[in-house]
Parts: structure tokens; sequence; C-alpha cells
């Protein structure tokens, strides 16, 4: 009787154990549970998504809570103020959410993302200055917008971008690759007036380039390996 | 046997080789002609948007009606930017300042500017008349030239770009390359599309800049109008970053040369474990810090790092009014401008940011302020009462102020601001103080990281 008992408080364990992780799986909403290395399912895939919007690079969006999201997840942490843990608790689900949502009119009404230069330009700055410094990255997303403000070039990201021979970038297709969340932050912040370049519309690297008309251009300065003229 | 069964393979290897081959070449030729096709786009719209732009400066000089003036105006503008935009897809073998493209851009904001003149009730003077007269004049031949290559391109076959030097060329034998005489804007034939375009360039760039009052009127950019006089040296440059050091949280800092820029705000730049810094020659103020420092988890709210950014802008000496803020993770950017007898002077803009970890100034651009700041004189102004009457019925005004703003091409205009709400939207309507015309109205977006004015 007693060993009865037992198996059965077990049996009614285990069925309390698999009907909640089966209910997690069935009707999963991001935020709903603590997600974290091994996790599965499609809050992982919404997580991933959104991760990936933002610039956080998580592999293959495939559902699966790997090393890759861990690490994405932990960078997105480091970067906006939150405790590093590799976890998506309350917390970073929440800012994750905040900041993948659109934007709205006043009344709350929502008017999509309003960033569709920004990324194109984040792109620019992923394949044109990886590697280089912050602060030279927002220069390289100021030089496309100068040259906006210059008669002498056309009046759209997209027309200066792809300009036949204006971006080396654009014709090996390093211009495709998703951007960094550092390149996007960047260009974000060119976008709302920043220009470390000095009011540059042309930039090299002075170690690569024998280009006869770059070097006689003006320069303004040096922000790490890339010399900014005008 | 075994020597049949090595033929078979390499003739059944060889077919399969040969097939993929051919079909590697199809693909290659179907791209080619995407390209190709578009190519010619670009070049027939350019020759086409350049044909009606030249027709109707013609329209917009003759017409007499000033409704229809606006129109042709208009025209003028929409048919350069269509033109632009195409010269910008024709292939290239690099980019540089285009005076094409220049000659283009102005031709198309003189006419907007004109239109705009009329539109508000003015008249275009004979000097402007002049000046469309004289535009139009330059237009003529960059048409015809346009033309002529485009009649080349189906009698001689022209090519897109040249041909890269042959190694006869490159070892001095050849004749002169069209890309060098088309620097010198020598009438020799082209030989390409880029070439020909290329002399047009030169020929342009031989001829005086227009005068006229637009947006891209000038691209020279002005001189400084906010640093203190005098140079200042090396020494005392490091003098100034020490100081500023300092008082943002790094005692007895020891800042290290990193180099030179130059430019209208040209300066030292400094490196301090991981932040830049840069002091200008002229003046010896600081322009720009950045500190690229790692920050830890936030412990503050925008609202208290809006307080930490006042006791900033106090401890280094501004006196300025914190305007907008934008929120990037662990760093808020907050705008600061100078306000004086309550006008918002938004040339005059202090950016800076402020971390999130403990609060310490992390980022402080100073560039726009030291490039516009400088005494004005503002005219006589209409009340705030009569302001509001202008506005359009049903416009809920949340608030008022006086402003300064900057109009297209660093114009500055001092205006009424008001904010508020029509229709279930928020915008920014800005009313110049003297006369009550609506100067620029701005569209209120909340987005994540902020408030966005579009």
């Amino acid at each position: 009787m007693k060993i009865r008992v037992k198996s059965w408080g077990s049996i009614l364990a285990i069925g309390l154990i698999i009907s909640i992780a089966l209910s997690g799986i069935a009707y999963a909403a991001l935020g709903d549970r603590l997600l974290g290395k091994g996790s599965k399912g499609p809050e992982v895939t919404e997580l991933q998504k959104k991760m990936a919007q933002l610039g956080y690079g998580v592999g293959t969006i495939d559902g699966k809570f790997g090393s890759t999201t861990e690490a994405a997840i932990k960078r997105f942490q480091k970067d906006h103020g939150l405790r590093v843990d590799g976890l998506a608790g309350t917390q970073t689900i929440k800012e994750l959410k905040r900041l993948t949502a659109q934007s709205t009119n006043a009344s709350g009404k929502a008017v999509g993302y309003k960033n569709i230069d920004t990324n194109l330009l984040a792109r620019c700055v992923n394949a044109e200055a990886r590697g280089e410094p912050y602060t030279g990255q927002v220069a390289v997303a100021a030089v496309i917008l100068n040259r906006i403000g210059d008669p002498a070039f056309p009046k759209t990201v997209a027309d200066i971008i792809y300009q036949p021979q204006a971006f080396s970038s654009v014709n090996d297709g390093q211009i495709n690759l998703p951007p960094s969340a550092s390149a996007l932050r960047a260009a974000q912040e060119a976008v709302s007036g920043s220009d470390p370049s000095g009011g540059a519309v042309f930039f090299f690297n002075p170690a690569k380039t024998k280009n006869k008309y770059i070097w006689s251009r003006p320069q303004i300065k040096q922000i790490g390996n890339h010399m900014f003229t005008k | 046997m075994n020597r049949k069964f090595w033929i078979g393979t390499l003739a059944a290897a060889f077919l399969i080789s040969l097939g993929w081959g051919f079909n590697e070449y199809r693909l290659a030729g179907e791209y080619r002609l995407v390209a190709e096709n578009n190519n010619h786009r670009a070049l027939t719209d350019f020759a086409s948007h350049l044909d009606q732009l030249e027709t109707d400066m013609a329209k917009g000089d003759v017409v007499s009606n000033s409704n229809q003036k606006i129109l042709y105006l208009s025209q003028v503008s929409s048919k350069s930017d269509a033109a632009l935009k195409d010269f910008a897809q024709i292939p290239a073998e690099q980019v540089g300042l285009s005076y094409l493209g220049q000659f283009l851009t102005q031709s198309g904001d003189f006419a907007r500017t004109l239109a705009q003149q009329v539109a508000s009730g003015g008249s275009i003077s004979t000097e402007e008349e002049k000046t469309l007269r004289d535009m139009h004049e330059r237009l003529v031949p960059v048409n015809q030239k346009v033309q002529d290559i485009m009649t080349r391109m189906d009698s001689e076959n022209l090519a897109w770009t040249n041909p890269a030097p042959t190694i006869r060329q490159r070892l001095g034998f050849g004749g002169p390359q069209v890309a060098q005489a088309a620097a010198d804007g020598s009438e020799v034939s082209a030989k390409s599309v880029r070439s020909g375009l290329d002399q047009l360039d030169a020929s342009l760039q031989k001829l005086p800049p227009f005068s006229y009052t637009g947006e891209y009127a000038s691209r020279v950019v002005p001189k400084p109008l906010g640093l203190p006089s005098g140079e200042v040296t090396r020494d005392k440059a490091q003098a100034v970053v020490r100081d500023f050091l300092g008082k943002v949280g790094y005692p007895n800092a020891t800042p290290k040369f990193s180099g030179e820029s130059q430019g209208a705000l040209g300066g030292y730049m400094w490196k301090y474990k991981e932040a830049d810094l840069e002091v200008s020659h002229q003046g010896g103020v600081i322009t720009f810090y950045r500190d690229q420092r790692s920050i830890a988890p936030k412990t503050l709210s925008i609202e208290e790092a809006s307080n930490k950014a006042k006791q900033a802008l106090q401890t280094l000496g501004w006196q300025l009014a914190l305007t907008s803020s934008e929120d990037f993770g662990s760093y808020v950017q907050f705008d600061a401008v100078v306000e004086k007898d309550g006008v918002r002077i938004y040339p005059d803009k202090v950016r800076l940011m402020i971390a999130l970890d403990n609060g310490q100034l992390v980022g402080l651009d100073a560039a726009p302020y030291y490039s516009f700041h400088h005494s004005r004189t503002f005219p006589a102004k209409i009340t705030l009462e009569q302001a509001v009457r202008k506005l359009r019925p049903n416009f809920q005004v949340i608030e008022g102020r006086l402003a300064v703003i900057v109009k297209s091409g660093n114009q500055e205009v001092y205006s009424y601001e008001f904010r508020g709400g029509y229709q279930g939207e928020e915008y920014l309507l800005y009313l110049n103080a003297s006369t009550g015309a609506e100067e620029k109205i701005q569209r209120i977006i909340k987005t994540p990281r902020g408030e966005y004015l579009q």
C-alpha cells in the first residue's frame, strides 16, 4: 500500500512536469519563462529574430539557444547596461521588445520603424569600417551623410552608396552582410547629427591606397586606419 | 576493356564539363545583359531628363503668370533631381567630386528657392532672372553633349568605361590616354561614355560658379563663428585637456598627443586611456571628447542622467538648456542649446553623453556650438498671441516659445516654435517671428530610443 502511494505520487509529479513543459512549448510567448543555454522552441526563435534585428548575430535562427545565442545575449546585455549573465530573463526580454518595437505617433499609433536609411548606412559602415574604432565608424556614416549635403553628390543614402565605384564593399558584396550592433549604433548616431570626421566627404586607408585623386584631397584627420578628407 | 572504360569516363567527364561550361556562359551572359540594360536605362533616362529640364527652364523663364511660374520652376527642380539620380548610376572608374552633378544640384536648388519665393507672394528679381538664364545657357551645351554620347553609343558602339591601359601604353609607347585628355579638357574624341562625361565635367569645371542663395549654394564651410581668438600651443592644449579630464572624473590624467586635425575646427588630438579628445588650434577649447570605457550595469534612470548632464554642463562652465535625449542603452545622449532671454538658439548646440552606470560624462561634441555661436540681434517681432492666431484652426498648442532655427543652407530664422497636437499627431510648427509666415514643420515620432523629429 505504501509503495502504491509512492508510485502514484511520482506518476502524478512526472505528469505535472510533462504537462507544464508541454504547455510551455504549446503556448509559449517570449517573456513567459527564463531562456538560457539549452532552451528550445518558438520563443527562442522569436528571441533570435529580435537579436538579429538589433545587429547581434545569433548564427542561424533555428529556435535553439546555443553558445552563439548566449554570446550574443551577453553582448546585448553589456551594451544596454544590464547584468551580464547570458540568460534571457524578464529585464533582458523587456529591453529587447522595447528596442525592436515600431515607432508610434503622439496618439500611440504604430508608424513603422523609421530606420530605412539607417539600416543601409549601418551595412556600409559594417562593411567599410569593421574593426575600426567606434568613432571611426560614426565618421564613415557621417561621410555618407555629408555627401547628401554636398552639391557634387547624389541626394539619397542609397544613391550615394550604390554609386558605381563609390565603395569597395559594394563591389565585393560585403555590403550585404548583416550589420553589427556597433555599426547600427554608429549609423544611428550619425543620423542624429554627430560628425567626428569634421565635415569629410571621402575617406581612405593611406596604407592601401595609391589613387592620386584621393591623395590630392585636403586631409582633415586620421581616425584609426582611415584618413578623412574634404 | 580497361582502356575502353577510361576513354568512356573521360568522354563523359568532358561532355559534362562542356555542358556545365556552356550553362555558366549562358548565365553570365544573362547577368551581363541585365547590367547592360540597367546602364542603358540610366543613360537614356539621364539624357531624357536633361532634355526636359532644359525645356522647363526655358518655359520657367518666359512664363508670366505666377501659378504657372511655380509649376515650371518646380518641374525644373524635380527634373534636375531625377537627372542627378540617373547620372549617379552610370558606370564609372572612380568617384570624385562631380561638376556636372554640382551643376544639376544647383540648378534644381535655385529653381526650388525661386518657386518658394513666388509661392509665398514674392517676385523674382532681374538679377535672379539673369542667373536662371545663365543656368539655361550652360545647360544647353551639356544637353547637346549628352545627346551626342547617346548617338555615338549607337553608331560607334562606345564602351561604358575606358579599358585598362595596355602594356604598350603603360610602358609609354601609346598615345595620350583618354582619361588624361579628359582631365585636361582637350577635345579628344571620347572612347567611352564615362570619358565623354568626364570631358563634360572638365569643361564645366572651368566655368565660374553661380552666385545665388539656396541650400547648396556654396560648398565652402564658413569660418567657425564661435571659437575664441588666438592660436594655442600644444603645451597649452595639453593643459586644457588635463583640466577637462579632471572635471569629468579623471584627476591627474596624462593625455598622450595623437595627431593634429585640419579644417575649420582643426586642432590637437589627444588620447587618455580609452578616451579621445580634440582641442582647437584657435582658442584652445575642447571641441570633441569621447570615452569608450566599458560601462557597468545601469544604476540611473534617464531623469537622473539628465540631472547629471546639467551638473556636467555647470562644471564645464556652459549655460545651456537640455532640449532632447536619445537612449543608447548603456548611455544617454543629450542635446543642449543656448537659451538667451527666452529665445532657444538651436544652432548653438552641444551634445553630451552620460554613462548610466555612474553618471560620468563619456561624450561631448561642441563642434556645432563653436561653428555657429555668435551674438545675434533680433528683428521686431509679432506677439505670441498674434502668432497663435496664424496657426490653423484646431491645432492644440501645448507650448510656445521663441527660437532661432536653421533652415536649408545654414540660413537662420528667428521664429516662434509651437509644439502642439492635430488629428492625433504631434508637431513642431515654426512661424517666422517678424512676419508670422510658416517656416518649417516637424512631426514628432516616438521611437524606442526617444523622440524623433521627421
